[in-house]
């Protein structure tokens, strides 16, 4: 009966989160076609420049629907966006679809490089930090993570680039890397990934030490140190696994905003992906392409909150319950 | 315990992943082989059909791709035959030509025949899908049509003399002779798939990462091209060129004026330091009061301190502009006068025309340089009673300037243009026509206009640079244009590169890079 209710809770809540991920994403359609109306200036006359004679944009409006009323062209755009239609790009003729799908795999590896090292990074710093809570170790671990957070990604990537590159000629500057060869892409990624990571380190760090600190005060820990069981077993083995459920709630934000933050390091790195295609999107004013860009932006964020939500409901199945009791 | 091993296990894997490339790859990356070069682009290609080009990126690939009917000599504005055996200037509105015969294009599209350059130059006159006109349409705009005389020989007819073909059409990126047979087949992919028949084809192209130019095996022109293969990497951000630059992945960059210092220390680099012929300037609105009034041009034009806006926006990296075209085109005005700053008499002549003080806009666009600029002009102004408000716009609202007479409200505006080598691309943009476009000092003249024509359809250089140098004499008298500066381009390469770069900075020929 008790497993009966937990499924039925486990499925209203991702119900919910489902309904509440798609409203967001039909928000992020309608606010991004809102904006775009917001462009002053002709669009047509914008996107064509200004060797358009009239008869040319007028011509444009009519193909791209400009010509239509607003609400139309709202429908017009989130149905075809539904249908996956986003257009093809005006200066190259390309799909724009195709455009963002050749784009999308390279800032998804970034993210996943940058999510791994934080991860890793984070409960290892974390955990040493909390094993000694006001040590010097702990103290200097402290003031590093805070720096880590403080500091922006693209002063990192800055410096990244001019140790690593510049002086060391140990990696490179630019690009993805050639797609043939995983020990090139590999290359290709360490120091945007690192730039992009390295916040969410010391974020990390200190969330872990923080939440292994209150675990270790309570009273099953000092039953289990009575018992003689080590500290060092006590903390990774019993504590780390209750201290990761706080973590897997802030990465949700965080594969977000490693996601956001990719469009500057991918912008610094000029590393071919999402952040790069709006980059050169916005200066050709090619704003069709920006608007894919950020619509698969926002796709992958709501994804990954999605995604968390539910791993979050799978581990601590008190979310689930609370839900159930609560319908 | 398997828990602990795989994370054990785990992180290992992880440390090791990425500490490995780190000890290995570091310095095979470093420097490329000698028969590739990788050169910076700062943005990735758009479309490389000719006539419906985004810009110079896209001309240096195509006149390396393509042959045209005659091509410029390495660095300089001077011309030679490239896929033509012969061309020559039979009257004012004919040109004749004869093909070298056994140019083939790339992939198995053929040889190279008078029709197809024929089918090249007249698209650009052509509607294209839905009546669309072709971006780079003006460049062949003076072209009636091209008879075909034969397998390799033909005439280009034109509507009336255009002296500007020499230097904008035929050996420009709009020269390039395109196959018919590819262009008909392949339709819109002509944007990114460009057959040619020029030394190099494109072999590859990964959007925003790089662009591979290849030697073409079966390039039949005269040309002996060094390097095997070519590649392009779109950079847009100038510092992130830079650092490539010096971590020596790329071997040629167009740099930003204030890193020339940094690279003169590198024994290895070589910076080229080239005058612009670009022109950016304060356009004054000739029918808004009270600068309908000469007095009140002429007064702001002693008002502002260009030579302070030169050190203080530009760190003093470019050279003052005294008028429309710059020092190396024909037709520059050598004698312009130098207006130097002078408040009391800027302040004298707002006196004689009855001001003392007042209130006006500055536009401009909303770039650090440009709001310096802007800040220098305002402090400049403040000194002779006129109170700037800087109005700083983003590029898509700035530009819709030009749009449904929206400029009629406009005062002062600080305006950057880029330039052609053939002056009549200037000056375009201040007849009266202009005036509701892109002639935003509102300002009229029939003999400017007139002159304009005339020199445009005139094939002696000497009588077009008279007729230019009276055009820029009537722009200085009408006192509604503050030049600043024609710009510069920077250069920076490594010491074992001979780069080729046409006068203006922006066109590169590939074709022409060798080893020093």
């Amino acid at each position: 009966m008790l497993a009966l209710d937990m499924s039925t809770g486990l499925a209203t809540f991702i119900a919910q989160r489902l309904a509440a991920a798609l409203l967001t994403l039909a928000g992020a359609i309608v606010f991004l076609f809102i904006i775009i109306q917001f462009v002053p200036g002709d669009l047509a006359g914008i996107l064509l420049g200004p060797r358009a004679t009239p008869a040319l944009r007028a011509e444009f409006a009519q193909r791209m629907g400009l010509d239509r009323s607003v609400p139309e062209q709202a429908w017009l755009f989130v149905s075809n966006a539904v249908r996956g239609d986003l257009g093809n790009d005006i200066i190259s003729g390309r799909a724009i679809l195709d455009m963002v799908l050749d784009a999308l795999p390279n800032t998804l590896q970034l993210a996943a490089a940058s999510l791994l090292i934080s991860v890793t990074l984070g409960i290892l710093l974390g955990c040493i930090a909390a094993f000694k809570p006001g040590s010097l170790l702990d103290t200097i671990l402290g003031v590093t993570s805070v720096a880590f957070i403080t500091t922006p990604a693209f002063v990192v990537a800055i410096f990244l680039l001019l140790i690593f590159s510049i002086e060391l000629h140990w990696l490179p500057v630019t690009g993805g890397g050639d797609p043939g060869d995983p020990l090139d892409r590999l290359a290709h990624l360490v120091l945007p990934a690192a730039a992009l990571s390295i916040g969410w380190i010391g974020y990390l760090a200190r969330l872990i030490r923080a939440s292994l600190l209150e675990i270790l005060s309570e009273q099953h820990v000092r039953m289990m140190r009575a018992y003689g069981v080590s500290e060092l077993r006590i903390v990774c083995h019993f504590a780390l696994r209750l201290a990761l459920v706080p973590m897997v709630a802030v990465m949700g934000l965080g594969i977000g905003d490693m996601i956001s933050n990719a469009v500057f390091v991918e912008i610094i790195f000029a590393r071919p992906g999402i952040g790069t295609l709006i980059y050169s999107g916005i200066l050709n004013r090619n704003y069709p392409v920006v608007q894919a860009g950020i619509l698969f932006t926002v796709l992958t964020y709501v994804s990954a909150n999605l995604f968390v939500d539910m791993l979050n409901a799978l581990l601590d199945p008190r979310i689930a319950r609370s839900l159930k009791q609560a319908a | 315990m398997n828990t602990r091993m795989n994370r054990r296990t785990f992180l290992w894997t992880t440390s090791a992943a990425l500490t490995v490339p780190m000890l290995t790859f570091g310095s095979s990356l470093a420097f490329a082989a000698r028969d590739e070069l990788i050169v910076r682009i700062d943005a990735d290609i758009g479309n490389l059909d000719p006539a419906n080009r985004v810009g110079s990126i896209e001309d240096n690939i195509i006149i390396a791709v393509c042959q045209n009917l005659a091509r410029f000599k390495p660095g300089s504005l001077e011309w030679e035959p490239d896929a033509a055996k012969t061309i020559k200037q039979v009257s004012e509105t004919e040109i004749e030509f004869e093909l070298n015969p056994g140019l083939m294009f790339h992939g198995d599209y053929g040889e190279m025949t008078a029709e197809d350059v024929k089918f090249s130059f007249e698209r650009f006159n052509a509607p294209g899908d839905a009546g669309k006109k072709a971006a780079y349409a003006d460049d062949w705009g003076a072209l009636d049509h091209v008879e075909v005389t034969g397998k390799y020989t033909g005439k280009l007819l034109f509507k009336h003399p255009a002296p500007a073909i020499w230097v904008i059409g035929i050996p420009d990126g709009s020269g390039g002779i395109l196959s018919k047979k590819a262009v008909t087949e392949l339709g819109d992919k002509i944007a990114t798939t460009l057959i040619g028949s020029g030394p190099y084809l494109i072999k590859e192209w990964k959007p925003n990462d790089h662009v591979t130019l290849e030697k073409n095996p079966n390039y039949k022109g005269t040309d002996s091209v060094h390097f095997q293969r070519i590649i392009c990497k779109p950079i847009p951000e100038w510092k992130t060129a830079l650092l490539a630059f010096q971590a020596k992945e790329v071997a040629h960059t167009e740099i930003e004026p204030t890193a020339i210092p940094q690279i003169k220390k590198d024994p290895d680099s070589v910076v080229i330091e080239m005058e612009g012929i670009d022109y950016e300037w304060i356009g004054i609105n000739v029918e808004k009061p009270p600068f309908n009034d000469l007095k009140v041009r002429q007064a702001i034009r002693y008002g502002v301190d260009v030579d302070a806006i030169i050190a203080g926006a530009y760190s003093g990296t470019v050279q003052r502009a005294k008028t429309l075209l710059a020092p190396r085109l024909l037709g520059h005005w050598a004698d312009a006068p130098v207006y130097q700053y002078d408040v009391d008499k800027a302040k004298a002549l707002l006196g004689e025309a009855g001001k003392t003080s007042f209130d006006c806009t500055l536009t401009c666009l909303n770039d650090a340089r440009t709001q310096a600029t802007a800040q220098i002009v305002q402090a400049n102004l403040a000194e002779v009673g006129v109170n700037v408000k800087i109005n700083a716009l983003d590029g898509g609202a700035y530009w819709g300037m030009g749009e449904g007479d929206k400029s009629k409200d406009l005062e002062l505006t600080i305006i950057p243009y880029s330039s052609k080598f053939d002056p009549s691309f200037q000056t375009q943009w201040f007849l009266s026509e202009q005036v509701g476009v892109w002639n935003w000092q509102r300002w009229k003249s029939p003999e400017f206009d007139k002159l304009h024509k005339e020199a445009a359809s005139i094939t002696d250089p000497n009588k077009r640079a008279e007729k230019y140098i009276r055009m820029q004499q009537l722009l200085d008298e009408s006192a509604s244009c503050i030049w600043i500066t024609h710009g510069v381009r920077d250069f920076a390469h490594a010491k074992w590169l001979k780069p080729a770069i046409l006068p203006n900075g922006s066109n590169w020929q590939y074709r022409y890079f060798k080893e020093a």
